[in-house]
């Protein structure tokens, strides 16, 4: 027994890999989306628009940038699934709820930032996302996320 | 404007599919493509089994013979070139040049390779007893050359092997790495492809003798040493005692005659 495994180490490896990214993936992908969806039920009443609008004269106590970034990397089994994509093409499932995930996050982020400053509104929000650990020169880095959120938070003066 | 705030409903950002059974898709598309390629393969070695020039089976031969430690030997191919004059004046193996080698080792075989290679292993000729049986080896060999067996046994690594040497080039690095990994010898061949040599050499070995004699002796000490037929079931080689029942059925229906077995000459090395 112990020298099967020991003959057909590379492939034990392997998969002991996927196993242990597919389950510890999974169990952070479930617990990531609880929270984000909490988190998103309770600052819905914070707005959020992607326009510039303006206020009257004197509505606006202050107007301030607020940003919240998120990196999210990518699992072994992931990684694998969307290796296989390559030789088949099609959507990338596997990174899709990375990506939707950091996304969501970053947003929180910066929404938690308005609150916390008073804000009632974020206006002219923008993302922004790069990958990090990779590059076209060195393809065996660590495949993290990054998603950056930012917008202008306006604090309202009382009426 | 008036602000509604509103939970989204569902997200098409995040796809339903299990990646489980995103997985299980992704490898069965992968598996079918590599049973296509091997049956493709397959399709492709059976053409050039029969199609295959002499000059990339030459390039073969000499790729193959690179990689091993074996000598020409004087005395096995005088007795080879004594078998071949035993053949029709019209054969189509008197045309081809073949070479014989023998490689030290105390496996007990013989192989025969692309390009009129034959190797015999020392342990098989340590073992021989007399000129008869030794030439019902050779003899046997020869069978395959005939049934081009000695291309066919590589099955798709000579598919491999050739389009290596077609898209690199016969100098190139990376022919010889195909040689090396996908041809490898082990001289494997069904059943039915061992029965038709064995057939074919006995009736050249009489040819070569005038008589039948010492033909099944070479097998009969096999099958001592062999022990339980059980193994064979599911092993290339059919088992010693049914390749002996073969010649023996065969040397009854063909009435040849059996006659005494000459000695070994002193010329062969013998360890």
């Amino acid at each position: 027994m112990l020298e099967i495994v020991l003959q057909n180490l590379d492939l034990v490896i392997f998969l002991a890999l996927m196993v242990i990214g597919y389950t510890a993936g999974s169990i952070a992908e479930k617990r990531h989306y609880a929270s984000i969806e909490q988190r998103e039920r309770e600052l819905l009443r914070l707005m959020l628009v992607n326009a510039s609008g303006s206020y009257p004269d004197g509505r606006v106590k202050s107007a301030f940038l607020v940003s919240g970034s998120a990196v999210i990397s990518v699992d072994y089994f992931k990684r694998f699934l969307a290796m296989l994509r390559n030789l088949f093409g099609g959507r990338v499932r596997a990174y899709e709820s990375l990506l939707d995930r950091s996304r969501r996050e970053a947003i929180l982020r910066m929404k938690e930032e308005a609150r916390a400053k008073g804000a009632v509104m974020i206006m002219n929000m923008r993302l922004e996302t790069s990958t990090i650990g990779t590059s076209d020169t060195s393809k065996n880095g660590i495949g993290c996320v990054e998603t950056l959120a930012y917008g202008t938070a306006v604090v309202l003066n009382p009426q | 404007m008036k602000f509604t705030p509103r939970e989204l409903p569902a997200n098409v950002n995040v796809p339903k599919t299990h990646p489980l059974a995103e997985l299980a898709w992704l490898i069965g598309g992968l598996a079918a493509l590599g049973v296509g390629l091997f049956l493709v393969l397959g399709l492709v070695t059976d053409l050039i089994v029969a199609k295959l020039p002499p000059a990339a089976e030459a390039w073969l031969g000499r790729q193959m013979i690179g990689q091993l430690a074996a000598t020409e030997n004087q005395a096995l191919e005088l007795r080879l070139n004594a078998l071949l004059q035993a053949l029709p004046a019209d054969a189509p193996l008197r045309r081809q040049q073949f070479t014989v080698y023998l490689l030290d080792t105390n496996e007990i075989n013989a192989v025969a390779l692309p390009g009129g290679h034959i190797l015999v292993f020392s342990g098989l000729l340590a073992q021989a007893r007399s000129e008869n049986e030794l030439a019902m080896v050779l003899a046997h060999e020869l069978g395959h050359y005939q049934h081009r067996d000695h291309v066919r046994q590589f099955g798709r690594g000579l598919a491999v092997s050739l389009a290596a040497m077609l898209i690199f080039g016969q100098e190139s690095q990376v022919s010889e790495t195909a040689v090396k990994l996908f041809m490898t010898i082990d001289s494997r061949y069904s059943r039915q492809q061992e029965t038709a040599a064995d057939l074919w050499g006995l009736e050249l070995l009489t040819a070569r003798f005038g008589h039948a004699g010492g033909a099944t002796d070479f097998y009969r000490r096999m099958a001592q040493t062999a022990g339980s037929r059980i193994p064979y079931v599911v092993a290339s080689h059919p088992h010693p005692d049914a390749r002996i029942a073969e010649l023996e059925q065969s040397i009854a229906q063909h009435a040849y005659p059996l006659g005494a077995v000459l000695p070994l000459g002193s010329d062969l090395p013998r360890k």
